[in-house]
């Protein structure tokens, strides 16, 4: 009823430089987005925005980040997200962008986008691969995220948690 | 830009889908003004704590831009505004700005504190979206 709402923007950063992903920390990150929002609006954008927000999840393997701020503001985060051009850490500079997966309004939702989407990556890297050792790991990590889905969705379907469902995101 | 909704037809084929009995029929006639003016203009003068401070009128639009983006970053500061006449002896201004960039441009000018060092502010002395409008002030009118 009265409660603070907020919205969980799900993004994921995508770099040329393979050691970008592996510096993220959400520390930095969120410095970085707050003082971007600074530069792009303002002293009350950075204002408004800091009260809620929160980098929640980070994943550095997949570059998945799950940021969260307040309803009302979150288009001044969104509409600040794309002039992140660069990530800093010890010294080195990887140039690298946000790119905006999913808005949700829980992180509840936000996990099973997530779920959906990495299945779907899974997928397109089986297509694209090259190695044959590669392939069958992710032959193999295909198979059992089917047999998790089957077995969610079953559970589901009985009324019980989705905590299958939780061991997929990985 | 205006719109002029009649509301007969729609009423009357609502109610005889519910009702299935004819019901009387009630006219409206509504007049929506979306955009009266795309832009609005605003009269300005410029304050100085001390006197003898002078500006030129790319300094003032510079005044402007900064003070926008301080506030409001680079975004608001990209807003389409311009000086359409500036005194630089009594450091007045006509501005004219999009009309949904008016508060951003308002409260920026309203916290504006200091160039380059020196105590200032501005007063707005009449804003409207018309134009013609801030050739007449009926608050400096003189009646004989």
């Amino acid at each position: 009823m009265v409660r603070f709402k907020h919205r969980y923007l799900l993004c994921e950063v995508v770099s040329d430089d393979p050691r970008c992903r592996l510096s993220l920390e959400d520390r930095a990150l969120g410095g970085l987005i707050r003082d971007t929002i600074a530069r792009v609006h303002g002293t009350f954008g950075a204002a408004s925005c800091s009260i809620g927000f929160a980098v929640r999840y980070l994943n550095a393997y997949t570059g998945i980040v799950l940021l969260r701020c307040r309803k009302e503001f979150y288009q001044l985060v969104c509409s600040a997200l794309p002039f992140i051009t660069y990530l800093e850490n010890k010294g080195h500079r990887y140039p690298c962008f946000l790119n905006t997966l999913h808005v949700g309004g829980t992180i509840r939702t936000c996990q099973k986008f997530l779920i959906r989407y990495n299945r779907r990556q899974l997928l397109i890297l089986l297509q694209n691969c090259t190695d044959e050792g590669e392939r069958e790991a992710i032959q193999k990590s295909v198979t059992k995220s089917c047999l998790l889905e089957e077995r969610s969705d079953e559970e589901e379907l009985s009324d019980s948690g989705g905590e299958e469902a939780a061991e997929a995101m990985e | 830009m205006s719109d002029i909704e009649r509301g007969a037809g729609s009423m009357q084929g609502m109610w005889s889908a519910l009702d299935k009995m004819p019901a009387p029929a009630t006219t409206y006639e509504r007049i929506v003004y979306r955009n009266p003016s795309e832009h609005h203009y605003m009269k300005v003068c410029l304050e100085f704590q001390d006197h003898g401070v002078g500006l030129n009128v790319a300094q003032f639009k510079q005044l402007l831009i900064s003070a926008l983006k301080d506030l409001f970053g680079e975004v608001a500061a990209a807003l389409p505004l311009d000086v359409l006449t500036y005194e630089e002896k009594t450091l007045s201004a006509i501005l004219r700005i999009s009309s949904s960039g008016l508060v951003k441009l308002w409260s920026s000018l309203t916290l504006l504190g200091s160039y380059k060092g020196k105590k200032c502010a501005f007063r707005v002395i009449q804003v409207s979206p018309f134009l013609l409008a801030l050739s007449g002030n009926s608050r400096e009118l003189v009646l004989d």
